[in-house]
């Protein structure tokens, strides 16, 4: 097939030409960047939380009549025993966050006590002996805590933890030589310096922002009750039972004490429902950059189909002479074919530009990764094979056209 | 009522220069019915879209009724043509999404006439060319002849002084060919200058005067005898 | 002739059905992606408070020095120690300071559970300047702040629920075990974004059902719900009376300033404040202080979601193919068409009726598109839901402006996108005969 003819042609029918090269370029530069912005969305939801999250779920109980903070801890600690004696429960433990929460305490972490700029930042645990069980979570280096470790902390007196278990991430971020065990570090406001008796497997942060990006997997478990005017209890249910577990807790809890508010709709979540709650943005923007994608694509094809066609309608006398004269279908169809390729390429090479030159100033706007020139290459084949699609039944309708219509005035 | 002299069409591309017309003169009386003959090429068709104001012409003048048009510009040629000219084409040229009064109705539109107005003329039309119980029949639901006489009543709707037909019988087989010509020299009787491009010497020789083009250019004009006899019984008939 | 080409477009449009639907789909399909997004772009980057926020400021002070501030910017809300003393100073016109609660709320009669009821501990000014809506009463005097005073302002919702309605003004309600007795209840009152209470990230959170003067909270020891940032370096000893007068930022300030000169003037007043801790030896730095109005302090804050603006410049650059895609086929449609085109010229039309024939048979296929992308962004109200979280989705529906908007876009668009397939149209020249390729 020659090219130099279909170019001829083509500027018979610039205007019709410039558009579908146009519409090629923006759909490719927004489609690489909707699938980008997806895959982004998806490898975050994707991280592991490192709880075991089947059969865990988080009940919130806040304290109706806020009783003075040794009512509370007397309180906390006969919730905990009623709820690990339920037999739908394998375990449990109270806390102020836990990973994915979305908000909590997070401190500034450092090495030394006057240092003036915090080394990273860290999510605050706060932890029993049974915390790590209860979330599923393996240790990696050194122990738990023991039972007597654990104290009670009023929320607005500085912490004295003496020993403190911090993530795996955390551990290699202040100490990238060799092993946290027995280091000392400060993780409060105060001048106490805290030993680390113990380094877990992965564990989230409870912040699940981008801005939170390096420190997302930073956390340090403080052996301590916060005497706060609420509580978290992380509770786990026996294989099978969660269902069971979820219903008997807070009966269980309400029969100890009354005097304490569980919110109907969200005091008892499942960590299915803590998850979904954690990413519904990130789940909303890759189902709507899906849809947006798929509509577009549809609309870019039905719209070379409605132009080609178009072309086809208004050649068929010419087609028709060509036939007369001698070329087969199949000179008709690659004909179109090969017009529809180099419109097609001339869109992607324009669309290629302008999906990098839209990456790039999101870059600078929004906290988002560079496009992987992968997208550009998939996008590329993508919409010229999209092209080829689109432009085939036209085309094959061109073919069609009977070598009678050379002699037809109109 | 039609007068070009000295008139000129060029038609230029990047290598070559092609005269249309070269030095065309013809003085078209009012009420005149003159038939254009010519071979294929000669220009006749290029002499009728020029005087129908389709195209512009390249040099000379052109009088129509009296106003000189090469200077106009496109809005008052297109009055021009709504008022005055009646086309009739070859390929008839009806649209084929209006059905046949709304084909009569489109030059009626752009004069911008009444409701009312347009239906009496478009009925009256009808009546004249025989299709009265076709108002509401589309251009495919006709015949080659009756789809030519829905084109002349459109022509005649707007009651034109000047009357431009590019062979009106040429796609009508000889019977429906009869039927159109009669119905066009009745409609000269009634007063109309009518100008006709065709290739058949039997239809030039039914009008008062013939006019034929070779290599753009007018050769040979024939006067008719019975021109002024018809003209003063036409005339008579009116007054 | 509006009639007669709007008959002529539609049945133009109705001989090639697939063409027509193709057009309609794009424009449908474009404008209601734009316009589920910018209703959401819309709601979250409104101004909140529109007749006043040129006069509202929020005070910020540098309590932690040039080593520990954040980059040069003071801390986003300010400590006890220094909300209380400017607002004490009355320098400007109206000043109010708050922080978040949540307390216990008991209803009357004993089969009632109690609630956690979201509030602010406030004081008088926060109702005139944030103009608070009232429906029975209003709100405590400015004595009551001094005297502080056990008395609360309840919100529409919250008086439903404990008094089915009725005005409740001169009644008790029972907070965290202590007695209050209600001066006010307000109408529905919920500015989107929740400019003043940005600290605490509630920009789009429920709006709050109770109020209680600033200073009788802090009698009661009520903690804060809302954020506590201790920053860097401070120590803040033992217990809560330590916290109250350390240096952890809590408390929101803000202050009306009804023209540019008292703003200037406020801020004078400010670096002066902030020069006298500095010679107290409570700072250690020179003044670093700042006024941000409202609309300055919703984008230092970064309120709008990246997803919405994300989202909203997606369904723009979505719009804009389908608009693109709308001309070539609008093109196809009216070339199809040349033949007539010559006849009509042929037969008197001038240019301008060929525009205004083929402009309103534009718009026709835009008012199709408008029509499908109103039901279209109907059903995406439902769904975006599925985008942002349920307190910035219930932010986006559907209203007149909306609807209006909506069929105003898309034939506007549509009509715009066919000047050009139309200026083609309308070179068509006046045709003798049918010309065929």
């Amino acid at each position: 097939m020659q090219i130099r003819p279909i170019l001829a042609a083509m500027r018979h029918h610039k205007a019709g030409t410039v558009l579908i090269a146009l519409q090629i370029a923006l759909t490719l530069a927004i489609v690489c960047n909707a699938l980008f912005i997806i895959q982004q969305r998806i490898t975050r939801m994707s991280r592991p939380s490192g709880v075991s999250e089947s059969n865990l779920f988080v009940i919130r109980s806040d304290w109706a009549d806020k009783s003075d903070t040794q009512r509370i801890d007397a309180q906390m600690q006969a919730d905990l025993i009623a709820l690990r004696q339920l037999g739908s429960v394998q375990d449990a433990a109270s806390t102020n966050s836990f990973p994915l929460r979305g908000t909590g305490w997070d401190n500034y972490i450092k090495l030394q006590p006057d240092q003036p700029r915090m080394t990273t930042d860290s999510a605050i645990f706060f932890s029993d002996d049974h915390t790590l069980a209860t979330l599923g979570t393996r240790l990696i280096e050194g122990r738990n805590f023991t039972a007597s470790e654990v104290a009670a902390q009023k929320p607005r007196d500085a912490m004295h933890a003496a020993q403190v278990i911090i993530s795996k991430d955390l551990a290699r971020r202040l100490f990238p030589q060799g092993s946290a065990l027995g280091k000392t570090i400060y993780v409060s406001m105060g001048q106490a310096p805290s030993t680390v008796i113990g380094v877990t497997d992965t564990l989230q942060a409870h912040m699940t922002g981008s801005w939170a990006g390096p420190y997302a997997y930073n956390a340090v478990l403080i052996p301590a009750r916060l005497l706060n005017d609420y509580t978290y209890y992380l509770v786990r249910a026996k294989p099978g039972q969660l269902e069971a577990a979820m219903r008997d807790a807070p009966k269980a809890l309400f029969a100890q004490s009354r005097m304490r508010i569980i919110d109907h709709k969200d005091g008892v979540m499942s960590f299915a429902q803590v998850r979904q709650r954690a990413y519904e943005r990130d789940v909303g923007m890759a189902i709507l950059m899906g849809i947006i994608s798929v509509v577009l694509l549809a609309i870019t094809a039905a719209g070379i189909v409605g132009l080609t066609s178009f072309w086809v309608g208004q050649r068929r006398k010419q087609i028709g002479v060509r036939r007369a004269l001698g070329a087969t279908r199949g000179d008709i169809l690659s004909y179109f074919l090969t017009e529809n390729l180099l419109i097609g390429i001339g869109g992607v090479l324009a669309g290629a530009v302008l999906a990098i030159g839209i990456n790039l100033w999101m870059v600078t706007q929004f906290e988002m990764a560079r496009l992987s020139l992968a997208y550009v290459v998939a996008g590329v084949a993508a919409l010229l094979v999209l092209g080829q699609g689109a432009v085939l039944a036209p085309a094959l309708r061109a073919s069609r056209v009977s070598p009678v219509e050379a002699t037809r005035s109109v | 009522m039609l007068k070009m002299t000295h008139l000129s069409k060029v038609y230029r591309t990047e290598v070559v220069e092609t005269y249309a017309l070269r030095d065309f003169n013809i003085d078209v009386k009012e009420g005149e019915f003159v038939a254009v003959t010519g071979p294929s090429g000669s220009g006749k068709t290029t002499f009728l879209t020029i005087a129908g104001l389709l195209e512009t012409f390249t040099g000379g003048e052109y009088h129509l009724d009296g106003i000189e048009v090469s200077n106009l510009n496109d809005n008052a040629r297109s009055k021009i043509r709504n008022e005055k000219i009646g086309f009739i084409f070859q390929a008839f040229n009806l649209i084929p999404d209006l059905n046949v009064f709304d084909n009569i109705e489109v030059p009626l539109r752009y004069r911008g006439m009444k409701a009312a107005e347009r239906k009496q003329r478009i009925m009256e039309s009808l009546e004249r060319v025989g299709l009265a119980s076709r108002a509401k029949h589309y251009p495919a639901e006709l015949s080659g002849g009756q789809q030519q006489r829905v084109a002349i009543a459109r022509a005649l709707a707007g009651s034109p002084r000047l009357l431009l037909a590019d062979e009106p019988t040429g796609n009508l087989d000889t019977q429906m060919a009869r039927g159109v010509l009669e119905l066009l020299e009745e409609i000269h009787r009634d007063g109309a200058t009518i100008v006709m491009v065709t290739h058949d010497p039997e239809l030039a020789a039914r009008a008062q005067r013939n006019v034929h083009i070779i290599d753009g250019q007018v050769v040979e004009l024939s006067e008719d005898p019975r021109f002024h006899s018809v003209h003063a019984v036409a005339d008579g008939a009116h007054g | 002739m509006f009639a007669y080409y709007l008959q002529l477009g539609l049945r133009s449009l109705r001989r090639n059905p697939m063409l027509t639907a193709l057009m309609v789909m794009a424009v449908g399909f474009g404008v209601a992606a734009s316009m589920i997004t910018w209703s959401v772009f819309r709601a979250v980057s409104g101004d909140p408070i529109p007749g006043k926020s040129s006069q509202l400021y929020t005070v910020l002070v540098d309590n932690r020095g040039p080593q520990y501030n954040d980059n040069g910017e003071p801390p986003e809300a300010l400590t006890y120690t220094d909300a209380t003393a400017l607002v004490a100073a009355h320098k400007a016109a109206h000043q109010t300071l708050f922080f978040n609660v949540a307390p216990s709320v008991l209803p009357e009669g004993n089969q009632s559970l109690p609630f956690i009821a979201d509030g602010y501990a406030t004081n008088a000014d926060f109702f005139n300047m944030f103009e608070v809506p009232f429906e029975y009463g209003g709100a405590w005097r400015a004595g009551d702040d001094d005297g502080r005073a056990a008395v609360a302002v309840i919100s529409h919702e919250l008086n439903q629920q404990l008094f089915n309605g009725a005005n409740s003004v001169g009644r008790e309600i029972t907070m965290d075990r202590h007695s209050y007795r209600i001066v006010g209840v307000t109408a529905h009152w919920d500015p989107k974004p929740r400019f003043y209470d940005l600290f605490s990230h509630n920009a789009f959170g429920d709006p709050v059902q109770l109020y209680l003067p600033f200073t009788r909270a802090i009698d009661v020891a009520m903690d804060t719900s809302g954020r506590n940032n201790c920053g860097s370096n401070t120590d803040f000893g033992v217990g809560r009376e330590a916290w109250l007068h350390g240096e952890c930022v809590w408390v929101p300030v803000w202050v009306e300033l009804p023209d540019p000169a008292a703003a200037t003037g406020y801020r004078e007043f400010l670096t002066h404040y902030a020069a006298e801790q500095q010679r107290a030896g409570r700072f250690h730095w020179a003044p670093n202080v700042r006024l941000r109005g409202v609309n300055d302090w919703l984008d230092y804050e970064r309120v709008v979601p990246p997803e919405s603006r994300i989202s909203l410049m997606v369904a723009l650059g979505f719009f804009a193919i389908c608009m693109v895609n709308t001309i070539g086929l609008l093109l196809a449609k009216f070339m199809r068409r040349a033949a007539e085109i010559g006849v009509r010229r042929a037969l008197g039309a001038p240019r301008r009726e060929i525009y205004r024939q083929f402009l309103i048979e534009a718009a026709a296929v835009g008012l199709a598109g408008g029509v499908l992308g109103l039901l279209l962004t109907a059903l995406g109200m439902f769904g975006v839901g599925l985008l942002f979280e349920p307190e910035i989705a219930r932010l986006a529906h559907l209203d007149l402006s909306l609807v209006a908007t909506t069929l105003l876009v898309a034939i506007a668009a549509t009509v715009l996108a066919a000047f050009y397939p139309t200026w083609r149209a309308a070179q068509v020249q006046p045709a003798w005969q049918l010309k065929s390729n």
